[in-house]
């Protein structure tokens, strides 16, 4: 079924270690047996510890987000995935196949096809145009000239840049260089894109905008993406879920709601702790239980409270509580009432704390 | 005097040893001189056939489409100049040995440069040679050439493409290993052959820092070959050193006033295609 199809896991990585130095296989050893930290790997075998244990999946259809800060591993992760680095153990398998058994030919062609990639620095080749750097990954697949000219402009296209094709890469604006590294990326039409930061180094309106024209191509063209990032707007308001990176190690995956909601632990809690709930938070989040509510307010009609559904975000729901001057709002599921938000519900809300105590409300 | 006799030792082993080389090696260098000569005399036959004026209209047309109208005009005025002092064959003879001693050591140095750059063992080897070719005074490699080709042009053009390997060398080498690493790594991800890497990726980015190499090496084989007016090359080293030995001053001046023009005129034009190629 759909959901079966939607859930089909494309990148599956499992317990995946990347050390580096030349001591790597001696330093994985003691971790395993002594279990040292991040910094004892390096002061005693000076050996830098880059991802340490992780476990992800990507899944068909999915925008799947790594956030961390500088030096957390990013990098190293999605260099994994296409294999532009080795890891040092664990087992990567993309669309079933195991990467660490692919060899020559069977890489370049997983490459070639399966798995495009963005970088930060863009790197458009400086001697070609626009249109030319588009077709890059055809041309290295060998494709005619003609034919791989005419799906460079489709892509170029869809990325609003049409008119550029014949430029070369130093007379556009870095927005627009980043737009053709996607077009390059589309171009090849690989069902997989990795993304090691493609936005950084843009300001923050482009940025916003590119966020929201590659999250919505990505979905028009049922594309699964690993989009990398530092910043954790950018990844709440691109991924479908999100990785929490520190040190190498991947500490939360969830989806933003779950991650503000529940952060594993204190660094979480530290990022988490600046970003607006608003549109973050949804009524199902925030609601009381409703045979729970309406005994504690018998005075209360449910049924004819304003209506809503689960997906509501907080912004919605204060905008109704406000505008309706009712006690709450109901929370409707197939035609039966789910929940209630109250106020104070949505004050915990917007704090991040989900509501659980029904004596207050 | 055990000092002396040392040194007579010493001359009596490196004369042995070039004696050894030219009695079993004389196939070799007999085969050297052939096809150094060969192209030498190919080259000359090329570039005299025509008429002055036709080669300096080529000069004109050349110079003004690779690096501008006015240099075209100075260029072809230069080599009018070279005829009209009466030395027009010999300027073409030192074209000629040039054009002859680059084509060699450009067979040899760009892909041994190429290799260079892709395995660092090669580069940590060839280094100390190429130092030591460029260390040593320039005329030191006529003697042995001259011991085993004999006095001509051969010998000129064997020293010229010792002298000018190293500059093309090193600077491919450089070019080729310094492949900015994202770029390297644009090339993986989108599963590239190996080939395809050097000829897509690699070159593209050393294309500067190989044509600044053949520069150099140009500029020193320009040096050699009048050097080896010595040993008999023809040309306008020659026609110095025969001018200095009797004293001909305007001779003398004449020829490296043609010297001079020719190396311009081939600077400017091989870095006008450096920049145009870098550019595309
Ligand atoms: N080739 C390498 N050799 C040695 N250490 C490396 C190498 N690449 C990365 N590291 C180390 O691995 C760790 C993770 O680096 P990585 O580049 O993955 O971080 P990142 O999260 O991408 O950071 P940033 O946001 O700055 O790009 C760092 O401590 C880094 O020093
Ligand atoms: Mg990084």
């Amino acid at each position: 079924m759909s959901a079966m199809a939607a859930s089909e896991v494309l990148i599956d990585c499992q317990s995946v270690w990347k050390v580096f130095g030349d001591n790597a296989r001696a330093a994985l050893r003691a971790i395993a047996d002594r279990g040292l930290s991040k910094t004892e790997v390096l002061q005693e075998f000076s050996c830098v510890v880059g991802v340490s244990d992780a476990s992800i999946q990507v899944r068909r259809g999915e925008i799947f987000c790594v956030m961390g800060l500088s030096g957390s591993g990013k990098s190293t992760l999605i260099r994994l995935l296409n294999r532009l680095i080795e890891p040092s153990s664990g087992r990567i398998t993309v669309k079933g196949q195991d990467l660490s058994g692919l060899r020559g030919q069977a890489l370049r062609d997983m490459r070639a096809k399966h798995i495009g990639m963005v970088f930060q620095s863009v790197a458009l080749l400086p001697h070609r145009t626009v249109l030319e750097n588009a077709a890059f990954g055809l041309e290295v697949q060998g494709v005619a000239r003609a034919r791989r000219l005419e799906v460079a402009r489709e892509a170029l296209a869809r990325v609003g840049l049409s008119d550029w094709a014949g430029r070369l890469p130093r007379e556009l604006s870095g927005g627009m260089q980043q737009r053709v590294g996607l077009a390059r990326a589309l171009a090849a039409d690989p069902e997989i894109i990795l993304m090691d930061e493609p936005f950084s180094a843009l300001d923050p309106l482009i940025r916003r905008q590119l966020q929201d024209e590659f999250r919505s191509l990505t979905k028009e063209l049922g594309k699964s993406a690993v989009f990398i990032t530092h910043d954790l707007d950018e990844a709440i308001r691109i991924g479908d879920r999100i990785a929490i990176m520190r040190d190498g190690v991947i500490v939360q995956v969830g989806t933003a709601e779950e991650i503000v909601l529940n952060p594993a632990d204190g660094y979480v809690a530290d990022f988490v702790a600046g970003i607006s709930r608003l549109h973050l938070i949804k009524a199902h989040s925030v609601m009381y239980e409703p045979a729970a509510w309406a005994r504690a307010r018998p005075e209360v009609d449910v049924g004819a409270l304003p209506r809503t559904h689960p997906e509501a975000d907080i912004d919605a729901l204060i905008g109704m509580v406000v505008g309706s001057g009712q006690e709450g709002v109901a929370v409707v599921d197939g035609g039966r009432i789910v929940g209630v938000v109250t106020p104070r519900g949505l004050l915990q809300g917007v704090r991040g704390t989900a509501p659980a105590d029904l004596s207050v409300v | 005097m055990a000092d002396a006799a040392f040194i007579e030792a010493f001359d009596d082993a490196v004369e042995g040893g070039l004696d050894w080389l030219d009695d079993h090696g004389g196939g070799v260098f007999d085969a050297i001189r052939h096809a150094l000569a060969g192209v030498y005399d190919g080259v000359e036959w090329l570039l005299l056939a025509p008429p002055f004026w036709a080669v300096a209209a080529l000069a004109l047309v050349a110079g003004w489409r690779v690096v501008g109208w006015r240099f075209g005009g100075l260029a072809a005025l230069g080599l009018g100049l070279c005829a009209a002092m009466g030395l027009w064959a010999e300027t073409m003879e030192t074209l000629a040995l040039v054009v002859t001693a680059m084509v060699f050591a450009l067979l040899v140095s760009l892909p041994l440069g190429v290799l260079a750059g892709y395995v660092p063992a090669v580069k940590r080897a060839a280094e100390p040679a190429l130092d030591l070719i460029q260390t040593l005074p320039p005329y030191l490699y006529l003697l042995p050439a001259i011991a085993l080709l004999g006095y001509g042009p051969a010998t000129a053009l064997a020293a010229t493409c010792i002298v000018a390997l190293p500059p093309a060398l090193r600077l491919t080498a450089l070019g080729i290993g310094r492949t900015p690493q994202e770029f390297i790594e644009l090339g993986q991800a989108n599963g590239i052959r190996p080939w395809q890497m050097f000829a897509k990726i690699r070159l593209p980015f050393a294309f500067a820092s190989i044509m600044a190499g053949v520069n150099q090496s140009l500029m020193m084989a320009f040096g050699m070959v009048v050097i080896a007016g010595i040993v008999g090359s023809g040309g306008l080293g020659e026609t110095i050193y025969g001018a200095i030995r009797t004293l001909d001053i305007a001779t003398s001046v004449d020829a490296s006033v043609a010297i001079v023009v020719l190396t311009i005129v081939l600077d400017r034009l091989t870095q006008g295609l450096a920049d145009r190629g870098a550019r595309a």
